[in-house]
């Protein structure tokens, strides 16, 4: 079942195209991980496919209806965004950011009805915050404030949650830490999730599916095993790399990889160092 | 959600709001030129005053009393709403240039529409509008980046190049109009509140009463402006529709205010900043003690305007400049 496609999709500031006529089908109850170099277009895939920013051609299908003809609120009842970098005004209790997330469900002056009240406090227990409830988000370290914007999607009760780079300024423990709870998200409350992600081994080891982005175009899909190869490496991003298998997870890795360009260069050097 | 010590603090501070305005009411009226002294004010209020305080209190100081708290409201609140769509604390209605294109246009109007004296009034806020909505269009288009969005340093900049382009303009429209027509455009400048009477009060409160509550209906979606403009999308808000309305409702409230007050600028500034300073970020709590705070300020600085300088007094909106410029460099500075 594929509840989330997009068909034929454009996209462009400026009239200058950055993806054109890709297409993609986002399998459902699955971690799915957009990955690619700087500028491929995969926070823009992104942001078309949440309505932050306009597509000029194709469409957008969720649930078999278009996207930019569906009500925003009804957008908002089926998917949740965690946008990069999201910032809030300063002073608001953590409580009161995750209750935001309600805003798709409720109607005039905003009151919470219970049924809000409890929601709100599931997402708070689901993401461990719930301690920190009446403390304001500034209060909190990176990690801790990137589990209350997490809270606050799960709080708009959808089953389809999308992130862009959601361990970007983190580190590494907390990185670890969020992936963790997305994919518990996914495993026990079966959340469809979509991400973007810089670091391929994280995304390896934490997607069932893997898009792989090159220059406005989708050049690979499927499991991580399948897509991260040498060939994609060199081709996405121009490295040359070596895969390996996690120890620990079983999963494909990079173990180690050098710049196309360098490794030229590298062999060059041997070469006039044994003609010597 | 919103914690229960914070709410009872929010009622707290409107009494002791309301108790101010109301001593400073009383002050205001008992000092300086044509005044009722503070023992004859409950007699004069219940009918029992001599012709001179009866006249003195409700056709001079009454209206003039009620313009100013009314006015105070409308502009504090009109700068929580760009504070809030703009994602800047330092925006003012009258900083970002709105109330120039106000003035420019009650001046365009002043110098060559025959003047019915009845219709003038209620054409005012209507002719202010225009102005300041057009300028507001304007402002919008030059501060606005399709890239970066909107600025709030470049808004700013763009506001204060407008605001005073747009005072140049009414200063070299006024230099081929008659003493009487200049005068009156360069108290209007100033700030000198001049629409001192009850058909002010009448052209004036209709705008107040719609869009006060309208605004306080909003709480919710202005407390999502404050965050980046992809949460709200993603939470389904029409951000581009709601920032619409309410930026007109904005320009609305300020040029209403403005067309019977002169250009007063800085209570937009002061007072929901302090008011957010008070009880925090959520518009429901903090929107009722920003028009309280505004009604307050202006009502002070008027005060002080009246009283001090004798005979004539200072124009009101040159006191609130006293007090709100070093206040928006203070802002300014703490905000890079």
């Amino acid at each position: 079942m594929f509840r989330l496609t997009a068909n034929d999709l454009t996209v462009g500031y400026d009239k200058v195209p950055i993806i054109q006529n890709l297409s993609v089908t986002i399998p459902d109850k699955q971690i799915t991980s957009i990955i690619g170099s700087n500028g491929c277009g995969k926070s823009t895939l992104l942001k078309a496919i949440t309505r932050i920013i306009p597509y000029e051609d194709g469409s957008v299908l969720l649930d078999g209806s278009q996207i930019a003809t569906m009500k925003t609120k009804d957008v908002a009842k089926k998917m949740a965004i965690l946008p990069q970098s999201p910032d809030s005004a300063s002073g608001l209790t953590v409580g009161e950011l995750v209750s935001y997330g309600r805003f798709p469900h409720q109607s005039g002056l905003g009151r919470l009805k219970q049924a809000d009240i409890d929601v709100i406090h599931w997402a708070m227990e689901v993401t461990a915050i719930i301690g920190f409830k009446h403390r304001t988000v500034d209060e909190l370290s990176g990690g801790q404030r990137q589990r209350v914007w997490i809270a606050m999607a799960l709080a708009q009760e959808t089953d389809i949650i999308l992130l862009d780079e959601p361990t970007t300024y983190l580190d590494m423990a907390h990185q670890l830490d969020i992936l963790q709870l997305l994919e518990q998200l996914n495993k026990q409350e079966g959340r469809t999730i979509i991400m973007v992600l810089h670091d391929i081994n994280q995304a390896a080891r934490f997607s069932d599916h893997l898009l792989a982005m090159r220059s406005g175009q989708i050049i690979q899909t499927g499991s991580p095993g399948e897509v991260l190869t040498k060939e994609m490496l060199r081709n996405v991003y121009e490295i040359d790399g070596e895969i390996g298998t996690d120890p620990r997870t079983g999963k494909p890795i990079c173990i180690t990889y050098d710049l196309i360009k360098q490794k030229e260069q590298h062999n060059n050097e041997k070469k006039i160092h044994s003609a010597i | 959600m919103i914690p229960s010590q914070l709410i009872r603090k929010q009622r707290i501070i409107i009494f002791i709001l309301l108790l101010l305005i109301i001593m400073t009411s009383i002050i205001a009226i008992g000092v300086g030129s044509s005044s009722v002294s503070i023992d004859r004010l409950i007699p004069t209020i219940l009918g029992n005053g001599t012709f001179k305080e009866d006249f003195v209190f409700f056709s001079i100081r009454l209206p003039r009393l009620i313009i100013i708290v009314l006015a105070g409201m409308a502009l504090a609140l009109s700068g929580a709403i760009l504070q809030a769509l703009t994602r800047n604390d330092l925006a003012d209605p009258g900083i970002i240039g709105i109330n120039s294109g106000a003035g420019l246009a009650i001046a365009v109007f002043f110098l060559f529409m025959p003047i019915e004296v009845e219709n003038f009034v209620y054409m005012l806020p209507v002719v202010a509008f225009i102005g300041a909505m057009a300028t507001a269009i304007l402002i919008y288009i030059f501060s606005h980046q399709r890239k970066t969005g909107l600025n709030p340093i470049h808004l700013v900049l763009v506001g204060v190049g407008f605001s005073m382009a747009l005072s140049g303009l009414m200063v070299i429209l006024t230099s081929g109009a008659k003493n009487e027509k200049v005068d009156f455009i360069a108290n209007w400048l100033a700030g000198n509140i001049w629409g001192t009477d009850w058909p002010f009060i009448l052209a004036l409160l209709p705008w107040i009463l719609i869009l006060f509550p309208y605004t306080y209906i909003k709480s919710h979606q202005l407390n999502i402006f404050g965050m980046s403009e992809p949460v709200g999308i993603g939470l389904g808000m029409h951000v581009e529709k709601e920032r619409i309305v309410l930026l007109m409702v904005a320009v609305a409230l300020a040029a209403a205010t403005v067309s019977v007050t002169g250009g007063i600028v800085f209570i937009g500034l002061m007072a929901p900043h302090i008011a957010k300073g008070l009880v925090g970020p959520r518009h429901q709590l903090f929107l009722p003690i920003t028009i309280l705070m505004g009604a307050w300020l202006l009502l002070v600085a008027d005060t002080i305007g009246r009283n001090i300088l004798q005979p004539e007094g200072i124009p009101t909106g040159i006191v609130v400049a006293i007090i709100g410029a070093p206040y928006f460099i203070y802002l300014l500075l703490r905000s890079k």
